[in-house]
């Protein structure tokens, strides 16, 4: 077996690659740790060409996962390789690498356009000028690109940062929370930026820890939770998976006994419990059913319905959830 | 300005660093502060001919205390600021070898260190040379002049690999400045033997005496002990986790 290969150590398939499909970045039983404290525990994936979300809660250990791809850690067990090459002390695989972190700071005293060019001159290009002005535009950053770093927002850091990593065209590109901060027109350009870049064959890794706008730049997504992969694949089969859960919802009506004993009849009710403050909760494993019938169910008794909350839709359960499967 | 970026971008980004904060500023003041006491002196006569008095300056202030700080202040945060903000990997994740990192840091750090000292030791021999008595004091800038420089040259390269080592490098230097060049370096003779002071001491004599001998081996002791650290520089590099 080559390192090539979508096999893990152990012969077993990547997981988060098509069938045959060759991986772009390969990971094999990584893990990470400090002293006692496991940062990312046997952790093996494959990721190919187009836009792979990197998905988890704060703390998950995306960030390490994304450094350790990024060659800026080194693993304390297992292998990662890039177009099947080492990455840890391997600084010629940064012509083919591009980099946000998710550290807001900057170089204060440059300006955006000094930024961009300095990564282009580092990274060998032949026009460095020319690949700045080409970047800057991809970014929507042309405007503000002469204004010195430190006067720069959140959202413009960010672009300027996604700039500078694509500035050498890279075939592989790692973005660490890149819409963090962003407007939502930003959010929207960069999302479409992705997309692009995904489209046009680019191996693009972004990570993050919001569920919906990760759909909608990537088809593919690695869910990570206390340091372990719990899902990889096509959005939509995970997805999936996450909706064939219980969903808990809370309810606050004029008549919550008589909801209750309304409801608990229904075929898409799980169960009914009171919380003692005159709400109630209930699981479903239908939500959009329960939807519907809610307001069918409330009318029909001549209740009032005053509030209406899904109390468990947090990352942090979804992947719970993810992870106890 | 172009054209610096291009040829020298570590250096070229490092003196931007250094002159867009205040370090370059803090580097000249310093380097400067010689010369209040030259004016002091110059306007006070205490009978001290200028010769003895720029003698007694430079080794006793210059050496040992004030080019130590002046050096530390941008051989710490040459690397030290972008570990602390998380810049580094702009560097780092580049096609660029450990060994230009270090040197164009390192370049950086004797552009805005060695001009400053050189300024400061030329303006205080001027204002000094004021007072009466004054024979001619070139033979004495020059040695000075080169003095400093080389200590320039060895405390950034020791002073680069510290900050990539400790982590409160600043503080770490300020302890072995004042600790061992300036107390200890003094009084026992076997950290005389290995201190900076001690060499940038001979090169200073050396030159002044006419020993050619003096100077010339204590420059090449520092300059070996520079490339020894810019090694271990590079190598720390290599071998560092950044996150």
């Amino acid at each position: 077996m080559t390192d090539a290969a979508p096999f893990t150590a152990n012969g077993h398939a990547l997981p988060g690659l098509a069938p045959g499909e060759e991986p772009v970045i390969a990971l094999r039983n990584v893990a990470k740790w400090y002293g006692e404290v496991v940062a990312v525990s046997d952790v093996s994936f494959g990721i190919g060409p187009g836009v792979t979300g990197l998905l988890g809660p704060n703390g998950a250990g995306k960030s390490t996962i994304l450094n350790l791809m990024a060659g800026l850690l080194a693993p304390s067990a297992g292998t990662v390789r890039i177009l099947d090459r080492p990455v840890r002390g391997n600084p010629a695989i940064y012509r083919e690498i591009g980099f946000a972190s998710e550290h807001e700071q900057l170089y204060p005293s440059l300006r955006g356009r000094e930024f961009v060019r300095l990564n282009a001159i580092l990274q060998k290009v032949a026009d460095p000028d020319a690949a700045t002005e080409r970047a800057i535009d991809l970014v929507d950053m042309q405007e503000a690109a002469g204004r010195a770093l430190r006067g720069y927002s959140k959202g413009m850091r960010q672009r300027i940062k996604v700039a500078a990593a694509l500035v050498h065209d890279p075939r592989v590109l790692l973005l660490d929370e890149p819409l963090n901060g962003t407007d939502p027109v930003q959010r929207a350009s960069l999302t479409a930026l992705m997309r692009r870049l995904g489209e046009a064959g680019k191996t693009v890794v972004v990570s993050s820890h919001v569920l919906s706008e990760v759909e909608r730049f990537a088809h593919n997504i690695l869910v990570i939770v206390n340091g372990k992969l719990a899902a990889a694949g096509d959005y939509r089969a995970i997805r999936e998976r996450m909706d064939t859960r219980d969903h808990i919802v809370r309810i606050r009506c004029s008549d919550p006994r008589r909801l209750a004993a309304a409801l608990v009849a229904e075929p898409v009710t799980t169960s009914v419990r009171m919380t003692g403050d005159g709400r109630m909760i209930v699981e479903t494993p239908d939500a959009r059913g329960f939807g519907l019938l809610l307001p069918e169910v409330a009318r029909r008794e001549g209740i009032r319905l005053y509030e209406l909350q899904p109390v468990d839709e947090s990352l942090a359960s979804v992947f719970s959830y993810l992870v106890g499967k | 300005m172009q054209t610096a970026w291009t040829l020298l971008p570590v250096t070229t980004l490092a003196l931007r660093q250094f002159t867009g904060g205040r370090t370059a500023r803090l580097v000249l003041l310093l380097s400067c502060l010689p010369a209040l006491f030259a004016a002091i002196y110059a306007f006070r006569p205490s009978g001290i001919a200028p010769g003895e008095f720029l003698d007694g300056l430079f080794r006793e202030l210059i050496v040992p205390t004030l080019a130590p700080i002046v050096v530390l202040l941008p051989a710490t945060g040459a690397f030290g600021d972008e570990l602390e903000d998380g810049t580094l990997p702009y560097l780092l994740m580049k096609p660029v070898s450990r060994l230009r990192l270090i040197l164009g840091k390192f370049l950086a750090v004797l552009l805005v260190t060695i001009p400053s000292l050189l300024i400061g030791l030329a303006l205080t021999t001027l204002i000094a040379s004021r007072a009466p008595g004054s024979a001619d004091l070139g033979a004495l800038l020059l040695a000075m002049g080169a003095a400093a420089a080389m200590l320039a040259v060895l405390l950034a390269a020791v002073f680069l690999l510290v900050s990539l080592v400790i982590p409160r490098a600043l503080l770490a230097g300020m302890v072995y400045v004042f600790a061992w060049e300036s107390l200890l370096g003094r009084f026992l003779p076997g950290v005389r033997a290995i201190s900076s002071r001690e060499h940038a001491l001979q090169i200073f004599d050396g030159i002044l005496a006419g020993d050619a001998a003096l100077a010339t081996n204590a420059a090449v002791a520092m300059a070996v002990a520079a490339v020894v650290a810019l090694a271990l520089a590079v190598w720390r590099l290599r071998s560092m986790q950044v996150e």
